[in-house]
């Protein structure tokens, strides 16, 4: 038996029985106490390795730790101005940035494509829809071994397909050009994410109810408005959520690219990461990376603040309860 | 019910079996050694030290390992957590950092009869393996950086083996106007050591060095051979675009192989993996040559089997230790013979040049006598306390400058200027 | 079917492939790169089926035997890694992690979730706001402290450290993602069940649960592809090769002078198949539930 009626959040507030009726259910079994036994388990776990982890690598932001001098003194801000002083600081929040402010979207509106896609009605769909998750399964550095064989400027399959098929004369220099390099990247690392958000949005949009729509045809809505006054206020929390993983991951992403270029050619690809990684373990100087650290913490902040007040839904809001 | 006398007879009877089981002193008593390595040939390391545990009973070794590109890393974490470690694999980077830091000991001062191998050991394996003037190993394997060329290629378009730079560029334009775009494949990895060492290795071969006997810097006077080497590369990077850049060892061997490249450098090793038979195309047309330059010297180095101060603790941990060691590294080579013949890994070890075995096996894949010709020729690198994190930070510059990011007078002066900075910083000027 | 997927017959076709060719067509590459010879592999000009297909390498990974190339006159025997042998046992290792990994999420990310999206309680915002910010530490940074964490538990080289490590990195968005899907089962179906007396234990046990089985199935996949193919605590946490987990020895296999090119494809295209096994179960499930409309009577 299916229920037809309104789905989702465009519905009036609920009868005031029953919402007298949920309260007092709450109430009955200890409206405050109750909810904390669903939530400590995972709460718990969470905060045991973040606190202290976190409380370590601020601490030791604000310490001189370098290997190879004794004693760890206070030094105050002094780490986070040597590390926002350097050059290499800027150019790798540069590359991230971009990195991330293209990867992100396009990871999401691939994934809304797919979404769509595998959604139709045609033959072979159920092969499709199988095939799709095979990028997510492989960890980055293998993914990259990959895009190399793929992008490689001497004995790479592209390069060679092209040149078979006349499109070009010269092998490209899809990994060495400091262009053609952050492009390259980013094929790869959108091919190792869009199944994700895929596979999310297709469970977003397939919980739209159909109403919404007819309701807005006899309104005359033409499909792209439909899209936007209906799809998208109805998937946009599920949006916000991917576009949040999405810069997350990318803003801190490590292993894919540094396989497949170790940030080169010069500085075209050396993330943020690499930063943090290279000082504390090959400069030796943990306190100068855990400086980094934190000014990531606070760039993705920003990312996260960014893409929540620009596309409010009711994902940190209030329930309905 | 159990009385009170029948507790005390239990009791006392337990006391005089744990005192009968306890190990009397006349027997070994038995130690466990943690031995940490990267995974080189995993199966190799654990048949060495079942055969060492065979002939050592009392003495378990437990191996731990990493992978090579991790090893560094992970070692760290290691030792700065505390973490049981006994026998390491140590690099020349790391020795003096590491023994500063108080995680290594000279095995000299426990054991002085180590002293014994100096003599049988190439020179820069030995400088390599000693800090403050005393020994802190014994060597697993030594090799040094050389200039690889594909003989075919050469003798088809009928270049003569390049002798200086000029020559390996004449020699790279000149295949450059036969199609061949980019003659030189070259391991650029900012993140990687040895893209600091091939550099050097450079600098050997022309005849110069990047710092003098008072480690002063000699890099930033355009006159200096480390000068002219980088300009040279940033030339053939960007000016004659002769080279193309590889991120890692394991891809310039399939490059290589592609017959789409006539030179590189990289360690002696990979000219093993790069002639086998097995798996590549163009095996046999590669073949070693004096690194080009005047002095035609390069950088050796060796790594080798330390003792960590954890392990110099313990009375007991660290006689086994030492054993251990010495049966890896010393003894009558036949642990590090082996590693040459079945591996192809290189020695620090003089008598096993002339080893019979070791000449039939290499033979497969490079001239016996070039490698000891160059052998003897190969000096070891600067390494101070802080010569790694200094390599860290000068090698994107040398990245930089390579691909015209940044001029060389610029990153040497940079590169210069940091290196005194350390130099002070812990050694006081 | 949602709108916007009624698009022309041609068209749709043409997406499909090209998606098709996205998705499948680096593996597919990497299983080529498995079964062809290397020599050929690499030929130029290119001639890729000139040599036949051989099964050498998978042999080699899990028996040991010498692919037949090294035994060949002027073959070096000792130039083959054994490192490639671990994959088998290390793709073990890490499924059994990210399974466990995937429980860890549901059975503690379900009911965190739901008290997030129905329930009103003192310091709820705050909660939900410490477990989801709780990613915004690059992992880079914390492989320090984590290390120092795990070592103090005793768990040092052991799965438990790596599912207890994986569970805390995937639980936020679990949390987020099921607090989301959550929120969207109706409320006349939750009010139904008050009404004819369920507490909320019962509620969630016999109504919501039932009903979210898509998206559980769906967030519970993502934690197990990211367990699977999580590497930086991997490695630092992890001990010997018995408990190695495969993302550890893949990162070597890709950077060993010693392993070929084939063998390196062979270990890429088995890293694959088991995730893939384990999705084709699972996936008709979230399609089928998807489908369906999520709300069944």
């Amino acid at each position: 038996m299916r229920v037809e009626a309104g789905r989702g959040q465009a519905r009036a507030a609920g009868a005031p029985a029953t919402r007298a009726q949920r309260a007092a259910v709450g109430r009955s079994y200890g409206e405050q106490a109750l909810p904390w036994l669903w939530v400590l388990p995972a709460l718990a776990l969470v905060l045991l390795f973040t606190i202290y982890p976190v409380a370590h690598t601020l601490w030791t932001s604000l310490h001189r730790v370098m290997i190879l001098f004794p004693g760890e003194p206070f030094v105050g801000l002094a780490n986070y101005r040597a590390a926002l002083g350097s050059a290499f600081f800027v150019t790798a929040l540069l590359n991230s940035l971009w990195f991330t402010l293209i990867a992100a979207p396009l990871i999401v509106l691939l994934g809304l494509g797919v979404a769509h896609l595998l959604l139709a009605e045609f033959r072979g769909r159920f092969l499709v829809r199988s095939v799709v998750i095979l990028p997510w399964v492989l960890p980055g550095a293998i993914s990259a071994v990959i895009w190399i064989w793929i992008f490689h400027p001497s004995w790479g399959i592209l390069n060679l397909v092209l040149y078979e098929l006349g499109l070009i004369e010269r092998y490209v220099p899809w990994l060495t050009d400091p262009s053609l390099v952050r492009m390259s990247v980013i094929v790869a690392h959108v091919w190792t994410q869009f199944p994700f958000a895929a596979v999310l949005l297709m469970a977003a949009l397939t919980a739209i109810d159909p109403q919404l729509y007819e309701a807005a045809k006899i309104d005359g809505a033409g499909r792209w408005q439909r899209f936007t006054f209906v799809t998208f206020p109805q998937i946009k929390a599920m949006v916000v959520v991917l576009l949040v993983y999405g810069a997350l991951v990318a803003f801190t992403s490590y292993d894919l690219v540094y396989a497949m270029t170790a940030g080169g050619p010069g500085t075209a690809t050396t993330l943020l990461s690499f930063q943090i990684w290279r000082e504390s373990f090959s400069m030796y100087n943990f306190g100068n990376g855990a400086a980094i650290a934190f000014v990531t913490v606070l760039i993705s902040l920003g990312f996260i603040l960014a893409i929540v007040k620009a596309l409010p839904s009711d994902l940190f809001g209030d329930a309905d309860a | 019910m159990i009385t009170r006398r029948q507790l005390c007879a239990m009791g006392a009877l337990a006391a005089a079996g744990a005192l009968l089981a306890l190990p009397t002193t006349a027997r070994a008593q038995d130690v466990t050694l943690e031995f940490v390595v990267w995974n080189y040939s995993l199966e190799t390391i654990q048949d060495n030290v079942k055969k060492f545990e065979e002939q050592n009973p009392g003495i378990k070794v437990n191996v731990t390992d990493y992978t090579w590109p991790d090893y560094h890393d992970t070692m760290v974490l290691r030792l700065r957590g505390n973490t049981q470690t006994d026998v390491i694999y140590g690099g020349q980077d790391w020795l003096p950092s590491w023994a500063a830091a108080g995680w290594l000991v000279p095995l000299e001062d426990h054991f002085p009869e180590v002293k014994k191998y100096e003599e049988k050991t190439a020179s820069y394996a030995l400088s390599d393996m000693t800090y403050n003037g005393k020994l802190y190993g014994l060597s697993y394997y030594a090799d040094i950086i050389s200039f690889i060329y594909n003989k075919k290629i050469l003798d088809d378009h009928g270049i003569p083996v390049p002798e200086t730079w000029d020559d390996v560029l004449k020699a790279s334009l000149k295949l450059k106007g036969t199609g061949m775009e980019k003659p030189i494949v070259y391991e650029y990895n900012q993140e990687l050591p040895n893209f600091y060492d091939a550099f050097v290795a450079q600098v050997y071969g022309r005849g110069g060095d990047m710092f003098d006997e008072n480690l002063e810097p000699l890099f930033n006077d355009p006159e200096s051979e480390a000068f002219k080497q980088l300009q040279w590369l940033q030339d053939a990077f960007t000016k004659h675009q002769i080279v193309a850049p590889e991120t890692h060892e394991s891809k310039v061997i399939p490059a290589m192989n592609t017959g789409k490249h006539a030179f590189t450098i990289v360690f002696n090793y990979v000219l093993a993996a790069m002639n086998n038979a097995a798996d590549q195309p163009l095996a046999g047309q590669f073949d070693l040559a004096a690194m080009p330059g005047d002095a035609h010297s390069t950088l050796g180095f060796a790594k080798f089997y330390a003792m960590t101060a954890q392990a110099a603790e313990d009375d007991a941990r660290r006689e086994a230790a030492w054993k251990f060691i010495e049966y890896m590294g010393g003894g009558d080579y036949q642990i590090a013979e082996r590693w040459a013949v079945e591996k192809g890994l290189g020695f620090a070890q003089l008598p096993l040049f002339d080893d019979p075995d070791v000449q039939e096996a290499w033979s497969s894949w490079i001239d016996m006598e070039k490698f000891k010709q160059q052998a003897t020729q190969a000096k070891n690198g600067t390494w101070t306390e802080w010569a790694g994190i200094w390599s860290a930070y000068f090698r994107p510059l040398l990245a930089q400058a390579m691909v015209g990011e940044a001029s060389v007078q610029e990153v040497m002066d940079a590169g210069a200027a940091k290196w005194v900075e350390y130099r002070t910083l812990l050694r006081g000027g | 079917m949602p709108e916007g997927a009624r698009l022309s017959r041609p068209l749709i076709y043409l997406a499909a492939l090209c998606l098709f060719a996205f998705s499948a067509g680096p593996v597919f590459l990497s299983f080529l790169g498995s079964v062809i010879p290397d020599q050929a592999l690499f030929s130029f000009p290119a001639d890729w089926f000139g040599r036949g297909f051989t099964f050498d390498n998978y042999r080699y990974i899990f028996t040991g035997e010498l692919p037949r190339s090294y035994e060949i006159r002027g073959a070096n025997r000792g130039m083959i890694s054994d490192a490639a042998r671990q994959v088998p046992g290390s793709m073990v290792n890490s499924m059994v992690v990210a399974l466990a990994v995937m429980a860890v999420n549901v059975v503690l990310g379900a009911p965190a979730a739901y008290a997030f999206a129905r329930m009103r309680f003192h310091g709820r915002t705050l909660a939900f706001m410490a477990i989801v910010l709780s990613r915004l530490v690059p992992a880079v940074a914390l492989a320090v402290p984590f290390y120092l964490l795990i070592q103090a538990m005793g768990l040092l080289g052991t799965k438990t450290a790596l599912i207890l490590v994986h569970s805390v990195l995937t639980l936020p968005f679990t949390v987020l993602i099921l607090s989301v899907f959550f929120r969207r089962i109706p409320t006349e179906i939750e009010d139904a069940a008050i009404v004819d007396g369920c507490n909320r234990l019962q509620l969630f046990l016999r109504i919501v649960l039932p009903l979210s089985l898509p998206s559980l199935a769906a967030t519970g996949l993502f934690a197990f592809m990211l367990s699977y193919a999580e590497f930086l605590f991997a490695l630092v946490l992890s001990g010997d090769a018995a408990n190695r987990p495969l993302s550890v020895v893949m990162a070597s296999l890709a950077r060993n002078v010693d392993v070929s090119w084939g063998i390196l494809n062979s270990a890429i295209f088995l890293a694959v198949l088991p995730s893939v096994v384990l999705v084709a179960i699972v996936w008709r499930f979230i399609v089928e539930g998807i489908l369906v409309g999520g709300v069944k009577g």
